[in-house]
């Protein structure tokens, strides 16, 4: 491996920041979702990143990290987030395979795998008020960053910038999915709680990363 | 018999839904498994549960999952990819209630898991046929074609949910097309299989119920509905 890939450590630390963001930010990911949802948002991923860290431990591959993630969030999250993280983290881990480190190449395949499992569990498309509408340009920045000869620290930073862009640009839409589309037209002039926790999401892993 | 998995968020729900269910059911529930709750008290889904409830109550015959909604279905979904089980599992679009009760009293009437599947996905249009029905008794009588048989619902409620699990259940052994039409709505006729087609009839008590049958055991069928009904379906006061 080189000294830009990312190892195991800063994995685990990505993790490590999410849960304090979801947990700092337990209230505020609660309150966007009262407004638009079921107001258990922050709760959930609060006591579902919880699970998490209580699980981890010292990881010996990526794969073995991400299938104890994603099988921790889907038994202990509640919501849709449950499966929709879940999903996420496992096919990370599917993609990465017995590794100890991923290079940018891998990084970004793996959170490729992650965003088509969410895709694909939640049927959800750009523009539905969800956490895509933060992931998708995320990534789309990754690699776009990597693309053109950038380390993984910058690329998941670009990353961030894009995935903060995302959330914000879901505050004017109208939800076409989850419990937020109930309310229709009025679900405009919030942001989505998803998109909020997966912006949290990739701001964690510019952090760990840097 | 097929196996039947009801998820849901809440335990209370799942439960209640079930025991409406089984009320219906005369001889031997299916097996069924209840998949609900997040763990310690906390209301959502989880998905690891899902799995080892299918696990559970699987069989060579199959079993059919029941969600109510939001993280429930994606739960359920997700469930396909930890089961450890070779049988056959669907999920079904069906209404929760509406679809736990269907998919429960034909359980227990032995029908397939795809009879099921299909029965309890039709309960939504059942529902929205009920709710567009005229409720004006024809002004005209019609006349009775040959082979039809008319039968005085004794009952004060007519053909609710339990004389129309009783009809199922009488049907699923027999080699025999019946269908029932209440001779007040005569434009909608169903089948004596479908136990929402037979509910979304609305037939009250007083209404007279008209049986025309086809098949090997055709005037068997129609005995054993005539018998049941004479009884009131065991109503009678």
């Amino acid at each position: 491996m080189t000294v830009a890939d990312v190892t195991l450590d800063q994995l685990v630390d990505w993790l490590t920041r999410f849960r304090a963001f979801v947990t700092e930010n337990q209230g505020y990911l609660t309150e966007l979702d009262s407004a638009i949802g079921d107001a258990d948002h922050g709760a959930n991923m609060a006591r579902g990143m919880n699970a998490v860290l209580d699980k981890v431990g010292e990881p010996e591959t990526v794969d073995a990290l991400f299938k104890t993630v994603g099988m921790t969030l889907v038994s202990s999250v509640g919501g849709a987030s449950g499966p929709l993280y879940g999903t996420f983290f496992l096919r990370i881990g599917t993609s990465a395979g017995p590794v100890t480190s991923l290079d940018g190449a891998a990084l970004a395949a793996g959170l490729r795998a992650g965003f088509e499992g969410v895709v694909s569990r939640g049927k959800a498309e750009a523009g539905d008020k969800t956490m895509v509408d933060a992931m998708g340009p995320a990534l789309d920045a990754l690699d776009e960053s990597l693309g053109s000869g950038s380390d993984p620290a910058t690329a998941a930073a670009a990353a961030f910038d894009a995935a903060q862009r995302g959330r914000d640009a879901t505050e004017p839409l109208v939800a076409r999915k989850g419990r937020a589309s109930y309310l229709g037209e009025r679900s405009a002039g919030h942001l989505d709680p998803g998109a909020t926790s997966t912006a949290f999401l990739f701001q964690a892993l510019a952090e760990a990363l840097a | 018999m097929i196996g039947i998995v009801v998820v849901s968020h809440s335990r209370a729900l799942a439960d209640a839904a079930v025991a409406l269910a089984l009320e219906m059911v005369g001889g031997s529930p299916p097996p069924i498994a209840v998949a609900a709750g997040a763990g310690e008290g906390v209301t959502g889904t989880d998905a690891i549960a899902v799995a080892a409830a299918i696990d559970e109550v699987a069989s060579p015959d199959g079993v059919l999952v029941f969600m109510d909604l939001g993280s429930a279905v994606l739960s359920a979904s997700m469930a396909l990819e930890f089961t450890s089980t070779d049988a056959e599992v669907r999920l079904s679009d069906a209404p929760f209630v509406e679809g736990v009760v269907a998919g429960i009293v034909l359980a227990a009437a032995g029908a397939s898991l795809a009879d099921a599947a299909r029965e309890a996905s039709s309960a939504m249009t059942a529902k929205n046929a009920q709710l567009e029905t005229s409720p004006e008794p024809a002004a005209e009588a019609s006349v009775v074609s040959n082979g039809a048989v008319d039968l005085t619902l004794l009952n004060p409620l007519g053909l609710h949910a339990r004389p129309a699990s009783m009809i199922v259940a009488a049907m699923g052994g027999l080699d025999a097309e019946v269908s029932i039409t209440d001779t007040a709505s005569p434009e909608r006729t169903v089948s004596a299989k479908s136990l929402m087609g037979i509910m979304s009839l609305g037939a009250a008590g007083g209404h007279t119920i008209r049986l025309e049958a086809s098949g090997p055991d055709a005037a068997r069928a129609v005995d054993a509905i005539r018998v049941m009904a004479g009884d009131g379906f065991g109503e009678l006061e």
